[in-house]
Formats: C-alpha cells, sequence, structure tokens
C-alpha cells in the first residue's frame, strides 16, 4: 500500500500525498511548479485552455490524450505523465504545431493558444487523418474568441510533427514505464497526517462508539487497483464519493462545493474498463471511457456514434465515463435515451453480491435512483436493435458541440410491413427522469406507419411529458420538440428524404 | 523593401504558443502578495441595511475587508457621468455590484473570507427589461436624433408602408482573460497597477482620484490582454480600484482575478435593443422614409450608454441611402450591470434594423431581398450623403455589391435555394447578401488623438511606446511595420513596449477600432521627426567637397536598413552605424509623437456634422439550413468582401475579418443572455453561454479583401478593420430570415436576434399555425 500518488510532469517525477493530492491538476500545475502556460478561464472544463496531455500506460506504451486541467483532481491521475504547453518542446523551441499556429497567424490574444497548442498535438499524436472535419471535431473542446478558428485549423491542418517532436522522442518512455509498473500493483490510500486534536478526540470517552456516535474519520481517498478492493472500500466507508472521470464534481468542486472527506476514485480499477460488442450486445464496464466507447461505435453503431461524437468534448470524453453519466442521474444526459428504448440492463455489485436491473426501472426521480448503500454500479449491456428496426437518436441544442441539451430522444421501431409491431420512445429534458412514453408507444403498436399516425403520436407523446423552463429553453419550445420529433423521424425514415 | 504589408505574425506569437507570454495571473506572485475579491450586492436593486464583515475578518488568512467608508476620495466615477460607485454606499443597483472589497493571504482564505460577509437589503422591485424602462419612463441621459428631410409626409404619400418592432439581444465580450489586475505599493502612496485595461490613462485617473492621490503618483501599465472586445474599455476599472486600494491600505501587492461567473455577472456588456420602425417604399423596393426609434438597455449607470446609441444612430442607414429619416434613441435606466462597449459600439445594434427592414420589404414586394438593397445601397456621386450630413466619400459599396454578387455565384445559388425549399420536407435554406458601412473615429471628438515614443539605441534598434493597448489585435505589430518602414529596416529591430501610462500620457482607450489608425499615425510623426534629425546628419556625413556634392538633407534616403545621398547611392551608410554616430554628435535619438485626427466634427444636438474620418466598407453572402423540425440552423457557406484599403499585415487583418465575422455570427445566432425575474444572470459561464464552436465555423467560408488604395488621408492608406467584420455576419441573420419566408410565402415574418434553434422554432411553428387556424395543433407540411 502506498501513500502517495506517482506523476511525471514534463518528464519530472513527483510523488504526492495528503491533502496536496485533493487539488486540481490546473493548480499543481501553475500554483505549485509555476507552470503559468496553462491557462484557467472557465473551470468547468467548458474551454479547454488549461488543456494538457495526459500519458497513461496502456499495453507497455505511453498513450497521450488532452484532457482539462481544472476539472482533474491529482488523485486520478496515479501513474501518469502530464505534458504542459511548456513542455510540448524543447525549451527556446516550438513543435511544428507550434510554429504552424506562429505562421497562420493562430494566436491573437493568446489566452486559449496553449490550450489549442497541446490539444493540436494530441490530435496527431492519435493519428488524427489530418482530414478538416475531423480536426475541426478533434477541436470542439478549445474555444476561442478573437480567430474565428480558420487560422487555428490551417495551422491544424498544415503541421507535422517531426521524429524529435513525438512525445516519446522527447520524453522516453521506459523509464516511466517501468517506474509506473512497479508501482502498479498496489493499493493507494491518501490520508491525512492525524492531529493531536484528532488523536485526542479518538482518545476522549465521548468519541466510543457505545453512545452511537460516530468515531471521527479522517479524510482519506481509496485509490484501489481491483474491484473487490472498491468493494471493501465501499462497504466499509458506504458515505465514500465514488468518483471515476470527476468531470462533474470537479466542476462542482470549483463552483464552490466542498470535496467529501472521503473519496473512493476508480481510476485504477481495470476490470471496470470492459468494452465490446457481444451477441449483438453492447457491454460496457463502467470506468469505460467516452473516447473508447467512440472509437468503438463510429463503425459498428453509427447511429449511437452522432451522439457520442457531440458528448462534451475531447477533453472530457478522454476523462468522463460511460457509468459516471448514468449514476449522475440527469434528465439531460446524452446517453440515457438510447438505453431506454432498448432496455439495458445495469449490472450493480457490492460486497456482498451482484444484481441487475433494467435501466426503465432504475430511476426514481430527480437524481434519485436504485443504488443501495455499498453498490457499486460495474456494468451497462444494451441490446442492439435489430437489422431491419428503425433507430433514431436525437440531441437538440443551442450549439452543436460541446452543449448540453436542451431535448433529446430516441425513437425505435420494429414494422412488419407498413404496420407498427413494436415501438419504443424515450425522451430527456423533458421531465425529471428520462422517460419512456408508454402510452404513445402503446397506440403506435399495430398502426399504419404514415404521417397521420405519427402526428397523432407527436400530440400524445406531449401529454406524458413535463418540461421545465429553463436556462437552455422554454417550455413550450421543449413541448414542441415532443411533438415534431416523430414526424422528423417518420420523414428521415422515407427513401426520398431531402436534406443537406 | 518595405515592411507593410507583409503578413509578419502577431508580435507575440511565439510567447502565445510556447505558454510563455505573461498575463495579469502569471505574474509570479511578491511576498506577502494579498488575494483580493469582493461581495457583490444579493439582488438587483434595493437599499443596504447592514453590511457585516466581522466574521470574515475573523477567517483565518483574512487580511481585511473595505467597504465605501475606507475610501478616502471620490467613490463615484464614470467616463461620460460620473455616476459609477466603486462600491455601493447605500444603494445597490444591480445583482453582484461589488459593495465588500475583501482581501486575503490565499484563495481558498479568501474564498471563505467572501462567504463569511454578510450583506442585507432592503429589496425594491427591480426594473429589467426595456419594455419595463419604457412604461416607467426611466432612461439615461438625454434623447439623441438624427433626422433629415419630410418623414410624415413621404410616409404618408408612399405606396407601400411596412412597420413592426425589432429586437436584438445582448452579447457577453466573453474575453477569455478575466477583469485583472495587480497592484504594486509605491515609495511615499504611490502606486503601480498591471491592468487588463484597453484604456491606462482611465485607470490611472480612477485610482488618482478614489484614493486621493495625483494622477502623477498612480502608473497603469498593460503587456496585453487576453481578449477584451470593449469589455475592458472602462469596466477594468473597478477591479483595478480594489487592488489598488488593498495596495494603499495595506502597503502589501495585491491582486485580484476574477472568476469567469463573476465576470459574466457583474459586467457589462453589449446592450440589448428594442426598435420600432415604420417605413414607406416604391415598387422597386427604394426606401422613400424609414423612422427608427430605438431603445436600448443601458443598465444601472450611464457608463458609454450614450456613446452607443449615438453610433447606433449614425448607423442606422447602414450602406443604404436614406432621402427622408428620423432616427432617435433613448437608454433605458434598468437594474442590470451597466452594459458597455462592445465590438460595434452600437452600430450592429442599427445595422440589423436597417436590414431587418429591407427584407420585410423584399418578402413585401416578392422581390429577391439583393435587389431591394441594390436599389437602396449607397450610390457615387448622387445618392450619398448620409443622414447626418457626411458624403459617402470614396464610396465603393455599388462595386462590392456586384463584385460579390458575381463572385459568390448568389444568383445561381439563389435559385438551387428554392428549387430545395420546394423539395425537402425536412429542411429549408436561406440566402442573404447583406452589406457594410463602418464609420471610423470617435464619435467623441477629443478621443481622436493619439501619442507616440520612439527611442532608438545606438545598436540600430529602436523601442516604441505608444498608447494603443494589445488585446489580440496585432496593434503592437502593424506599427512596428510602420516603423520599420520608415527608417527601411528589419521590423525585427523593432520592439514595441508595454502600454504604460509613463512613457504615454492622456490617451485614448483602445477602441473605436482607431488603435492603429490613431497610435501608428503618432508613431510615424515621432519617426519623421527622428528622420529630420538623421537627416540633416547624414547630409553633412555623406557631403563630399571634392565631387562637389554639398550637404542636402532632401537628397537623403533610407532604404534597405542604411542611408545614401541618392545623388551617390554607392555611399552608403549602415543604420547602426549612423545611430551611433549621431550619438557622438550629440543629435537627439528619441521622440515623441502626436497626432490629431484633422476635418472631423459632430454636433449631438443638432445630430449633424462630419464624425468620421472615412468609412470601413463591404458585403458579405450567407447561406444557412434549418431543421423544418427542430429549428437547429447550420450555416453552409459565407462569402465576404471588405474594403480594409491597404493593408498594413494581411495575416492580422485576415483574422480580424474572420475573428469579427464569428463574433457576429455568435451574436446573432446562439448567444443569448438570460436572466430570472431577479435580474440575476443564469447563462453565466460557457457551459450556459453559447458562444462560436470551431464546427460552426461555415465548411464553405470565402474571404476577400476588396482592392483598394485610395484611402490616402489614413496612415499607410489603411483602413480599420477591428469592428467592421463584426457587421458582416447581420448576412447570417437575414439568411436565417429568408429561409423563414419560404415556409409560408407573403406571411409577416417576426424573427429576433439572435435566431437560436428555440427562436426559430417558436417561428416556424407559428407560421404553420396562422397557416390552419382551425387546426391549431397540426403540422403543416408542404406537400410534395
Amino acid at each position: 500500500m502506498r501513500d502517495y500518488i506517482l506523476i511525471y510532469v514534463n518528464g519530472v517525477r513527483y510523488q504526492i500525498r495528503f491533502p496536496q493530492a485533493r487539488i486540481s491538476l490546473s493548480d499543481f500545475l501553475r500554483r505549485e511548479l509555476g507552470l503559468i502556460g496553462t491557462k484557467i478561464v472557465c473551470s468547468e472544463g467548458d474551454c479547454g485552455a488549461c488543456s494538457v496531455l495526459v500519458g497513461r500506460a496502456r499495453e507497455n506504451e505511453l498513450w497521450y490524450e488532452a484532457i482539462d486541467s481544472c476539472i482533474a483532481f491529482l488523485f486520478q491521475l496515479d501513474c501518469t505523465h502530464i505534458v504542459t504547453v511548456e513542455g510540448l518542446s524543447k525549451s527556446g523551441s516550438m513543435n511544428d504545431v507550434q510554429q504552424a499556429l506562429v505562421d497562420c497567424h493562430g494566436s491573437q490574444c493568446g489566452f486559449c493558444t496553449p490550450g489549442f497548442a497541446v490539444a493540436l498535438t494530441a490530435l496527431q499524436e492519435n493519428g488524427c487523418s489530418g482530414d478538416a472535419d475531423d480536426m475541426r471535431v478533434g477541436l470542439t473542446g478549445n474555444l476561442c474568441r478573437c480567430t474565428g478558428y480558420v487560422s487555428i485549423l490551417e495551422a491544424g491542418l498544415t503541421s507535422h510533427l517531426t521524429d524529435d517532436q513525438w512525445m516519446d522522442s522527447m520524453y522516453p518512455p521506459e523509464r516511466m514505464l517501468e517506474d509506473f509498473y512497479a508501482h502498479s500493483a498496489e493499493d493507494v490510500v491518501l490520508v491525512e497526517e492525524p492531529s493531536p486534536q484528532f488523536l485526542s478526540k479518538l482518545a476522549s470517552p465521548a468519541s466510543g462508539s457505545t453512545n452511537g456516535q460516530k468515531a471521527p474519520v479522517l479524510p482519506r481517498v481509496f485509490c484501489p487497483v481491483t474491484l473487490a478492493s472498491a468493494l471493501q472500500v465501499l462497504r466499509d466507508s458506504p458515505q465514500a464519493l465514488v468518483v471515476a472521470g470527476a468531470t462533474d464534481i470537479g466542476v462542482r468542486v470549483n463552483k464552490g462545493q466542498k470535496l467529501p472527506d472521503t473519496i473512493l476514485d476508480l481510476n485504477r480499477v481495470r476490470e471496470l474498463e470492459q468494452l465490446e460488442i457481444v451477441d449483438g450486445r453492447l457491454v460496457m464496464g463502467a470506468r469505460a471511457s467516452w473516447t473508447d466507447l467512440e472509437l468503438l461505435v463510429r463503425e459498428t453503431i453509427p447511429e449511437y456514434y452522432r451522439i457520442v461524437k457531440v458528448f462534451g468534448a475531447p477533453q472530457i470524453r478522454n476523462m468522463g465515463t460511460v457509468g459516471g453519466n448514468i449514476i449522475n442521474a440527469s434528465p439531460i444526459a446524452d446517453s440515457l435515451p438510447f438505453y431506454f428504448v432498448m432496455d439495458a440492463e445495469l449490472e450493480l455489485r457490492s460486497a456482498d453480491g451482484s444484481r441487475m436491473v433494467n435501466i426503465n426501472d432504475f430511476y426514481q426521480g430527480y437524481k434519485k435512483f436504485d443504488l443501495q448503500s455499498g453498490e457499486l454500479l460495474t456494468r451497462v449491456t444494451v441490446p442492439l436493435p435489430e437489422k431491419g428496426e428503425l433507430f433514431r437518436l436525437f440531441k437538440v441544442s443551442r450549439r452543436l458541440d460541446l452543449d448540453i441539451s436542451s431535448f433529446t430522444a430516441a425513437i425505435r421501431l420494429r414494422l412488419d410491413g407498413e404496420r407498427i409491431a413494436e415501438a419504443a420512445l424515450a425522451f430527456g429534458a423533458v421531465a425529471p427522469t428520462v422517460l419512456r412514453a408508454r402510452n404513445t408507444e402503446q397506440f403506435l403498436v399495430d398502426r399504419e406507419f404514415n404521417e397521420e399516425t405519427m402526428r397523432e403520436a407527436g400530440e400524445l407523446a406531449v401529454e406524458e411529458v413535463t418540461p421545465i423552463s429553463d436556462v437552455r429553453g422554454s417550455e413550450d419550445y421543449r413541448l414542441q420538440l415532443t411533438r415534431n420529433v416523430l414526424m422528423k423521424f417518420y420523414l428521415e425514415n422515407q427513401p426520398d428524404a431531402v436534406f443537406v | 523593401m518595405s515592411a507593410i504589408g507583409k503578413p509578419l505574425p502577431h508580435d507575440s506569437a511565439r510567447g502565445h504558443v510556447t505558454g510563455s507570454a505573461l498575463f495579469i495571473d502569471d505574474i509570479p506572485a511578491q511576498v506577502g502578495e494579498l488575494h483580493v475579491g469582493f461581495v457583490g450586492s444579493p439582488v438587483a436593486c434595493g437599499e443596504i441595511v447592514r453590511i457585516d464583515v466581522k466574521g470574515a475578518l475573523k477567517t483565518p488568512g483574512v487580511v481585511a475587508c473595505y467597504t465605501a467608508e475606507d475610501v478616502a476620495g471620490h467613490n463615484v466615477f464614470g467616463l461620460i457621468v460620473a455616476d459609477d460607485p466603486f462600491l455601493a454606499r447605500e444603494e445597490v443597483m444591480y445583482v453582484g455590484q461589488p459593495v465588500v472589497v475583501v482581501a486575503a493571504e490565499s484563495p481558498a482564505a479568501l474564498e471563505l473570507g467572501r462567504r463569511a460577509v454578510v450583506i442585507e437589503c432592503r429589496e425594491n422591485t427591480p426594473v429589467l427589461t426595456i419594455e419595463q424602462a419604457i412604461a416607467e419612463n426611466r432612461f439615461l441621459g438625454p434623447v439623441r436624433k438624427i433626422a433629415r428631410g419630410r418623414v410624415d409626409e413621404n410616409l404618408a404619400s408612399a405606396p407601400h408602408r411596412l412597420s413592426g418592432t425589432f429586437k436584438s439581444g445582448g452579447q457577453e465580450q466573453f474575453y477569455l482573460e478575466s477583469q485583472a489586475a495587480i497592484a504594486y505599493p509605491g515609495e511615499q502612496g504611490q502606486i503601480v497597477v498591471h491592468s487588463s485595461t484597453q484604456n491606462p490613462t482611465e485607470i490611472q485617473a480612477v485610482i488618482a482620484e478614489v484614493l486621493g492621490l495625483g494622477q502623477h503618483e498612480v502608473v497603469c501599465i498593460c503587456k496585453r490582454m487576453g481578449g477584451a472586445f470593449g469589455g475592458k474599455e472602462t469596466q477594468a476599472a473597478i477591479p483595478a480600484i480594489m487592488v489598488a486600494l488593498v495596495a494603499s491600505k495595506t502597503g502589501r501587492a495585491a491582486r485580484v482575478i476574477y472568476s469567469k461567473d463573476d465576470d459574466m455577472c457583474v459586467t457589462g456588456k453589449r446592450h440589448e435593443y428594442l426598435t420600432r420602425w415604420e417605413c414607406g417604399f416604391d415598387e422597386g423596393g427604394q426606401l422613400l422614409a424609414l423612422r427608427c426609434e430605438y431603445f436600448s438597455n443601458g443598465g444601472a449607470t450611464t457608463d458609454l450608454s450614450p456613446s452607443v446609441m449615438e453610433r447606433t444612430l449614425l448607423h442606422g442607414d447602414n450602406a443604404y441611402y436614406l432621402p427622408h429619416v428620423e432616427f432617435t434613441g433613448k437608454v433605458c435606466f434598468t437594474n442590470l450591470p451597466p452594459n458597455t462597449a462592445f465590438r460595434g459600439f452600437g452600430g450592429p445594434q442599427g445595422m440589423i434594423v436597417i436590414e431587418n427592414v429591407l427584407e420585410s420589404i423584399a418578402e413585401k414586394l416578392g422581390m429577391d431581398a439583393l435587389e431591394v438593397r441594390r436599389a437602396n445601397v449607397y450610390e457615387v456621386s448622387q445618392r450619398n450623403v448620409t443622414p447626418y450630413g457626411q458624403v459617402v466619400d470614396k464610396n465603393h459599396l455599388p462595386e462590392i455589391f456586384d463584385t460579390l454578387t458575381e463572385d459568390s455565384d448568389y444568383k445561381r445559388r439563389r435559385e438551387e435555394v428554392a428549387e430545395f425549399n420546394a423539395k425537402s420536407r425536412l429542411q429549408v435554406r436561406g440566402l442573404a447578401l447583406t452589406g457594410m458601412k463602418f464609420g471610423i473615429s470617435f464619435t467623441t471628438k477629443f478621443l481622436n488623438q493619439g501619442n507616440a515614443l520612439v527611442n532608438i539605441y545606438t545598436d540600430g534598434t529602436i523601442q516604441v511606446s505608444t498608447g494603443a493597448t494589445e488585446m489580440g489585435q496585432g496593434v503592437n505589430v502593424k506599427i512596428r511595420q510602420l516603423v520599420a518602414d520608415e527608417f527601411a529596416i528589419d521590423p525585427s529591430r523593432v520592439l514595441m513596449m508595454p502600454t504604460s501610462t509613463e512613457k504615454n500620457n492622456n490617451t485614448s482607450p483602445t477602441a473605436a477600432s482607431a488603435g492603429t489608425d490613431l497610435n501608428g499615425a503618432a508613431a510615424v510623426v515621432a519617426c519623421q521627426e527622428i528622420k529630420a534629425r538623421l537627416r540633416k546628419f547624414a547630409a553633412e556625413h555623406l557631403a563630399d567637397s571634392e565631387s562637389g556634392l554639398v550637404a542636402s538633407p532632401e537628397h537623403i534616403c533610407f532604404s534597405d536598413g542604411s542611408v545614401h545621398d541618392e545623388r551617390r547611392p554607392q555611399v552608403r551608410i549602415p543604420f547602426e552605424q549612423l545611430c551611433e554616430d549621431a550619438r557622438r554628435d550629440r543629435v537627439d535619438l528619441g521622440a515623441r509623437g502626436f497626432f490629431a485626427t484633422p476635418g472631423i466634427d459632430f454636433n449631438r444636438e443638432t445630430g449633424r456634422g462630419t464624425p468620421f474620418f472615412y468609412f470601413t466598407q463591404g458585403a458579405a453572402v450567407s447561406e444557412v439550413v434549418i431543421d423544418r423540425f427542430t429549428g437547429e440552423m447550420r450555416v453552409l457557406r459565407c462569402d465576404l468582401l471588405i474594403d480594409i484599403g491597404r493593408s498594413i499585415n494581411p495575416g492580422v487583418d485576415r483574422g480580424q475579418i474572420i475573428g469579427g465575422f464569428v463574433q457576429g455570427m455568435g451574436w446573432v445566432t446562439n448567444e443569448c443572455l438570460i436572466y430570472n425575474e431577479k435580474g440575476e444572470l443564469l447563462s453565466h459561464s460557457p457551459t450556459t453561454y453559447k458562444i462560436p464552436a470551431v464546427t460552426d465555423i461555415p465548411p464553405e467560408f470565402h474571404v476577400r479583401m476588396f482592392p483598394n488604395y485610395d484611402n490616402t488621408q489614413n496612415i499607410g492608406s489603411s483602413k480599420a478593420v477591428g469592428e467592421p467584420p463584426l457587421m458582416l455576419a447581420l448576412s447570417v441573420w437575414a439568411a436565417a430570415r429568408n429561409a423563414l419566408s419560404y415556409i409560408k410565402p407573403g406571411a409577416e415574418l417576426d424573427l429576433k436576434s439572435p435566431a437560436t434553434g428555440e427562436e426559430i422554432l417558436r417561428v416556424l411553428t407559428g407560421l404553420q399555425m396562422d397557416s390552419k387556424p382551425a387546426h391549431s395543433s397540426e403540422i403543416a407540411i408542404p406537400r410534395r
């Protein structure tokens, strides 16, 4: 067992203990290491100015991806190599991305620029095709207010890292990998040094369990390696906040919420990374990352890929997890309508055993769900639409990319000739939870799939939702979207549909 | 070999891309430096009943809390009207208005200290909207008016008339570097402030006022800003005063960095507008008379609102001739943070109204809106006088319109759009060409001045200091090129120094697109003064009695890094040697240049004059596609053509054009400020406030500069480029409106700006309901 996390920054090794390990990566870089090239703008993972590369060990290599350092806690990053803008090139020089940004007038005020330099370098590290569309998708996590992006895209499209500019050349991975693997088997527990006051409290008779009061607990962060030990932690400390990607709690802490004292970090639990399609089912470990999911579904489930592609941004997808989106339990969670219409199964485990729950039975109200004390979401299994089924996912947001949905929907129909044999409809952002429109589904079954049916279904669907007005859209807007989406679905499924 | 016209990189580009360019929060902390923040009003309107800082002062690490009572000098300031309190004393006028300044040893202690401050208010009902302010007759400053001809008469006699109201929303500047400042206490009460400001002179002045110091005891420095866009013209003042106050009281360095949320919640933005308009026009769509009554949402204090409104009135015509016209403007006094400058400065709000009017006319007459615009655009030798009496001199608008119509393949695409719309039941496309004419100069005459300090060293290198602040727009590299060009040396030998009130006094804000015009011209004046001295010295040096070459400064040329007498070009003195020799001969190698824009004046009482030195002009074509069922819009293609004269740096200028356009696109599409009924901003961070992202950029995007070297009165025959391109984005909004006009031809359209998906769906739904009023819940879909 270790009481520190091991991290490299621009090739330099650090061992970080409690309480420092609880601060954000960006605070560590800027305030403690003086690496001020990493900029802070929004503190919520929505602008990318704080982007850094994180190199993680995978199959004896270091894989570098861009993440938002402002919403990543150090404790999530054990055995990683962080490269900041200062580390992209040797001191006094520029890598080809940086040079191209200079040559193409890719910087104006310069405040977003370090983030773009990092994101563009990450794209090259990850083998971005160099196709303009891929480049755009790869840069959706970075906002620029000055340039209008064109010059930045030009820099991206014309730059090519030279052999000595790849991360593996700049920072030979062997020594770091050796170090990481040497430390990979131990659980990490970061714990506060007990203060004299704490010890005296422990000693005082009032603190004993005899009077029903709980013994004081020292703040601590558990970073176990195995699922078994993670479940053990949850059994012993059921109050622990479970953290995987932290893309939500990271924001909330930056906006003033206190980070809970006890934390169970899942970032080192490899057993939760499973991601595959088996027997027509998509099987996802709870900690599978959105980026890995994106790679998997791009060819295999193109309809889901359309949603995954605009889920957050690359930096968020590189941290955020499949399970996080489910347990965060937001009615606007992008992944949920799909799971709802497919009757996805959730595997919930505790130290005592496991059970399966249909996702349609999981949510009980706004941010309320059927997860018992000591239980952890471990796996999600989604049966995939069968061939010939009509299946569409919808996400409406103010901005196409990196935006939270104003409205989501999933529609799945099985036709028997012209007749609708089966129907599943799910809507998000129109009620306290994502919901299935059961009445509308019933109405649809056995009816002919035509405009009249879908128009009437739209009117029925409106009766099943209870949207509110908020910053992302008015009640009327959401009702109208609910009404319209069925007809949109119908027309999109016509063979002669005309669209750009 | 001239340095002018070269696409040199931004002077800080290398620092930007390597992360070594320092912004305010990147400056290393001094020992003992304090972290400063504030606690603002919990209500939008009310009286302060109690301020309790005892709890905050007990918080470990909190060093001090200050209120208005702690301000020695004036607590109220303002450029136009002194009505802007630094810290609210009795009355609070908007949510978040600073009341208490807190200084602490660490960011964590500051946060705890801020939370421990108690401000109790007696809450009154706030006035938040333009409509409420009109109803309650709450206005800031006088009513302004620009008028010509006989409007009523010509409205009455016009063959066609239309009228309506138009709303455009506000816009957050969304500079990436939030408001920030650091103050260092100097000797004997003096203060040095580093501020992220467009206006160091103003910062210097208000700090002196608030602290009761002489202006000579305050230095304000701005190395660079991480974006500003107008948002740091006046509103950098309050944070700068906060740290100056703390530094002055504690004798310790003090730093304030607003969080993005705080910044968005408490600082002013682009003014939201409501405009009532009526117009008369003939069969060909030519405007016979136009009346517009503009109301802006000024917020709680005057700030720059009257000037912003003035520019609205001066741009109500945009690119179009108006024979009979009446524009009036009123600034509404509401309980929002004081709205302020933002790229375009009221111009966009005026221009979008007339573009809306022209689209309405086209729809009414069943004409292509381009024909309507072409019938109204300012002409060259007639129909070329603005409503305020300034002649649109050297007007290229007709040529720009025709060139762009051709280059963008407008006519063919119009047919394509119509054909697509007839076929597609899922989507509808729209196409529009809009014009742009933007007046260059501050409309407040005295601000049209600049000064510059040019220091040459004996190795032939040069430091230049001006009042221009660098916010990303590339003013530094442009001035560098102008100075290098004067001495015919490589631009790398010229360095732009941080903007400091110590080097340049009484400067104007870097604003009104005039940064390079004013400060570049002043720098050239300084260069010419030094050149005159160097010519005289070189003439004597190069004179040769044997060959009968008498000293003649007029014949001295600066070229290719050296100096020669043009009568004997084979003898050249390298520039650095000339400088070394000149110093030894006691020639002054430094000069201060001053420039005041000639020939401009404007009488705001009569609404007449020549407020502008010249006009930057252009036009743009945009094409959009809208989802008929969700209202979602994508911009498919944009073609911009803009006349910025002879570009000093085409690389930088292209960046300004594209960047400005995209910012304007944000204003007319997705950027929405949403307040609740208490006056709290709900869209206060990028999660909820959506500026354009990279995928919003049109996949087909053509940007061209209109070749034009006739703007000879301005520095280098260039034209200002900062603000004008933003207004080319009105074409995106007009294209959205055009798309909607296909849904139910001839129906009245009421599309606001921004044209968000929600707004578009609202209009779509309304059009479809109107078409079948008996079955209002049905969705009308065009039949195939």
